[in-house]
């Protein structure tokens, strides 16, 4: 139970002094898995999202589908795919990545097909006009015109993966989360409570560092004129 | 019937005319925000006769809004007093105090998810009136505006248009019968034309009911053809003139009011003349269906070379010329989508607008339900100025506009 | 009649996947023979009260956080809270980016495990993105209207009551919908701290090596999820007032 008293309380700050000391590189190396993992997973996601909506923003019916398709892919709980990936592949880092590349395209295609079929007509059209190929147009305008949406989708992305990557370690996967899932499997036990709030505290800094990073990125590579 | 805004508006209170509005007073009001060094309105005495409309007219940061929100206590005076009739209300329940008055603001500021009824209703429900009650006030105000009760009565803000939503708005303001209206730029998001004829509906209401009304807004103009007073505010609600519309014109206080109203104040002074006030030509009328050799013979009697083609209550349809007519049997029955018509109380300006904005050389007038009652041609407006003129310029020594050289100094 | 034209896409979609991959379900339910080891968790009365588990589960943290998230955001959408406001919407932005088993599991050593816990944890979980969208659906409401309000003598609660509320509706309703559908799916998550849910089917197909449970579990747990979800979406149509985009 919780200790009211300042005594016990400044009790517990020592022990997670002494529970930090000495494990920094043991700390610092999941915390850099952690990170790793949702940086690629979030790359991978993004890259196919963008692909898929730059084959389909063009047609009404599809975006509206694909649209419809990823906002209720959504809903599935991410412990639920994760369970279904073991079928096939297994414990470990496979499953586990594929199920956080999946979540985090969702947010990355919708946002991509609003972003895209948000461009005016009237500047596809001129661009067609002055003899620009449709290939240019995508990567000189579309493209640059949808990034501060598509930007945003990646923010949302990103911070939704960051969380959801602590459940991987319950199929052995990397990161952070197994401090979490080691501090329950010890509940009472001697460090249990600092490995879980330490696994907890180091993940929120991983999503606020990420997000400082993504609004950097989005000050530097947002073209001035679009707001 | 009293008409209350040429000659000496000061007197009109004790006239033919219907008051139901309750006089204003304005006692050292100041408004002062913390953090400025300069007041928002400084210290400001005003005196608003009961059924008169007044319009508030200064640049921007003059405090004309401050000043009208004061009233209605939607921003608290930071000194001063406020009467109502004779209740001072600067302590009175703010809430309580503005359900007894009406408030009108751009674009109506309608519930955009209640109907037309319900937005009406509002504070009549708050009131505690029976629904009897409440149905049979939104009827009477819906035809007040000049909305069709039937076809309005349920629709939504979003499926109306800018004029039908500031009517609706009026007719809201007016619902619990308040002594005093204000609006704070009410006719600013409409165009031209629409405005115009809102204006007109106003002074037409405000014909019918006498309340005291005040208007806050940044058209001379606009000020000049709705108020029977206009009070001229430069920054920090210092007041420049409060008079009526031709004293301000013709005798402007101070400079700031002469550069206000601009150097262009010789064609302002067709603000001032209502087409009510000038001559208006005879027409000739007929109805769709009549054969045209009568209609024509009728015409040729009279010695006019145009009729105007009239429904069953004597509304415009169309203006076809002799010529028109005489290419058909009988009257066609071709409404035309043009056609300018002005109301008695329109100014000339309006008329002048109208004329330019349907390229013809004159305006249908017409009466309050909007029966043709004649014509006003454009040489009768030139006249008008020609007139006010040589009046206002008469032994001045200035050159007049018909002496004017295009391109020399005037 | 005519808002049942302009429906959109998602009203039918949901439904469609529902019924396809429910009853596909439920066709290899009836098929299929469980081992003694697997009738005891798959068996239908087992499996009736591990679904009925987890509903209760979700509904219980929902009305809790419904409860107070609404009001707290209303609140904090008032004048006089205009000092604290930034702070809090700062702090529950922060919030958002923990991760849900953790906050679970720290909880757990507080409180201990259990069904308490778990509501305790969801309810944490969820307030955020309910407060964010009670803030967000109020502020965006055009402030002339409110002014009209109070200038032809609406009082600040009947202003809130009978036009800001209305108007922010659909956009509460909304986060509503989506804490709703967060919940479902880490309801799951309960089975870690010993509150049954359809998550301990997915554990207890991992740990003991059986498919047909994890798959069961995760099916089982994605359609409730699409079913609240849907259903949600529902209440948004038939709650947005008519007026409203």
């Amino acid at each position: 139970m919780c200790p009211r008293n300042t005594v016990a309380a400044r009790g517990n700050l020592v022990n997670m002094w002494n529970y930090l000391q000495g494990r920094g590189e043991f700390l610092g190396f999941l915390t850099y898995q952690h990170a790793s993992l949702a940086f690629q997973t979030v790359l991978v996601g993004t890259i196919v999202a963008v692909l898929i909506a730059i084959a389909v923003h063009r047609l009404p019916l599809f975006s509206a589908l694909t649209l419809t398709t990823s906002r209720v892919a959504l809903t599935i709980p991410s412990l639920a795919l994760l369970a279904l990936l073991i079928v096939p592949f297994g414990l470990g880092v496979v499953p586990s990545f594929i199920m956080l590349a999946f979540f985090a395209a969702m947010p990355v295609i919708g946002n991509a097909i609003v972003g895209l079929r948000s461009v005016p007509d009237s500047v596809i059209e001129s661009a067609r006009g002055i003899g620009l190929p449709r290939r240019r147009i995508l990567f000189s305008v579309s493209l640059p015109m949808a990034w501060p949406v598509i930007l945003t989708g990646i923010r949302v992305s990103t911070q939704m993966v960051v969380g959801v990557a602590a459940i991987v370690a319950y199929v052995l996967g990397p990161g952070l989360g197994s401090l979490i899932f080691n501090g329950l499997s010890r509940l009472g036990g001697t460090n249990s409570v600092e490995m879980a709030l330490t696994g907890t505290v180091l993940i929120v800094v991983i999503a606020l560092v990420f997000d400082g990073l993504l609004v950097l990125l989005g000050r530097l590579t947002i073209a001035k004129g679009l707001s | 019937m009293t008409d209350e805004k040429t000659g000496s508006a000061a007197d009109t209170v004790a006239g033919e005319r219907t008051v139901t509005g309750a006089s204003i007073r304005l006692d050292g009001v100041v408004k002062q925000y913390r953090g400025q060094t300069k007041p928002a309105v400084q210290k400001l005495d005003l005196d608003i006769e009961a059924g008169h409309i007044v319009a508030f007219v200064g640049p921007s940061g003059c405090g004309k809004t401050t000043t009208l929100k004061m009233i209605n206590r939607l921003i608290e005076p930071t000194e001063g007093r406020i009467f109502i009739g004779d209740r001072d209300v600067t302590g009175e329940d703010p809430d309580k105090l503005r359900q007894s008055i009406g408030y009108v603001i751009q674009s109506g500021g309608l519930f955009p998810h209640w109907s037309v009824a319900k937005n009406i209703g509002a504070i009549p429900r708050v009131l505690g009136w029976n629904a009897q009650r409440i149905a049979e006030r939104t009827e009477y105000l819906l035809d007040l505006v000049g909305l069709d009760a039937a076809t309005f009565e349920d629709r939504l803000p979003k499926d109306m248009s800018g004029g039908q939503q500031q009517r609706v708005g009026v007719a809201r303001a007016l619902a619990a019968d308040p002594p005093v209206l204000l609006m704070d730029e009410p006719f600013g998001a409409v165009d031209p034309i629409t405005r115009g004829r809102l204006q007109d509906k106003l002074i037409a209401i405000q014909h019918e009911l006498g309340k005291t009304i005040v208007i806050v807004t940044h058209d001379f103009e606009e000020a000049t053809k709705l108020g029977d007073k206009v009070l001229i505010l430069s920054e920090g609600g210092h007041i420049e003139q409060y008079a009526t519309p031709e004293e301000i014109l013709a005798k402007p206080a101070t400079p700031f009011v002469e550069e206000f109203v601009g150097s262009g104040a010789t064609l302002a002074h067709l603000t001032l003349s209502r087409v009510k006030d000038v001559e208006h030509d005879p027409v000739v009328t007929a109805r769709i269906g009549e054969p045209s050799d009568e209609v024509i013979g009728r015409a040729r009697a009279q010695g006019v070379t145009w009729i105007v083609v009239v429904d069953g209550d004597g509304r415009a349809q169309a203006w076809p010329s002799l010529d028109e007519v005489a290419t058909k049997d009988r009257v066609s029955d071709y409404v035309d989508p043009r056609l300018p018509v002005v109301a008695p109380s329109s100014t000339l300006n309006d008329a002048l607008d109208s004329m330019l904005a349907a390229s013809q050389g004159g305006v249908l007038v017409t009466d309050s339900r909007g029966a043709v009652t004649g014509a006003l041609t454009i040489a009768t407006v030139m006249a008008v100025i020609r007139g006010q003129l040589s009046d206002a310029r008469a032994g001045d020594g200035h050159v007049t506009y018909t002496a004017h050289t295009e391109g020399t100094t005037p | 009649m005519n808002r049942l034209r302009r429906l959109p896409m998602d009203v039918w979609f949901e439904p469609l996947l529902i019924v396809v991959f429910g009853t596909g379900y439920i066709l290899w339910y009836r098929s299929t023979t469980l081992t003694p080891t697997e009738e005891a968790s798959l068996g239908w009365s087992n499996l009736r009260t591990t679904i009925l588990d987890h509903i209760t589960l979700t509904l219980t943290a929902t009305v809790i956080v419904v409860l107070i998230a609404i009001p707290l955001g209303i609140v904090l959408t008032r004048e006089k809270a205009r000092p604290v406001k930034p702070v809090v919407v700062n702090f529950a932005n922060v919030g958002q980016a923990a991760p849900a088993v953790g906050l679970i599991v720290l909880l757990t050593m507080w409180l201990g495990t259990g069904f308490r816990t778990a509501v305790v944890g969801l309810v944490v979980y969820a307030i955020l993105p309910i407060l964010q969208n009670t803030i967000v659906g109020i502020d965006q409401v055009d402030r002339r209207t409110i002014e009209a309000a109070r200038g032809i003598g609406f009082s600040g609660l009947r202003t809130l009551v009978q036009v800001e509320l209305p108007l922010a509706v659909p956009v509460i309703l909304n986060g509503v919908r989506t804490a709703l559908v967060i919940l479902v799916g880490t309801a799951t998550l309960s089975t870690f701290i010993g509150a049954t849910s359809l998550g301990t089917l997915i554990t207890t197909g991992v740990t003991l090596f059986l498919p047909k449970l994890l798959i069961s579990g995760a099916i089982l747990v994605g359609l409730l999820a699409l079913i609240i979800d849907w259903l949600g979406r529902l209440v948004e149509l038939v709650a947005t007032p008519r007026g409203v985009a």
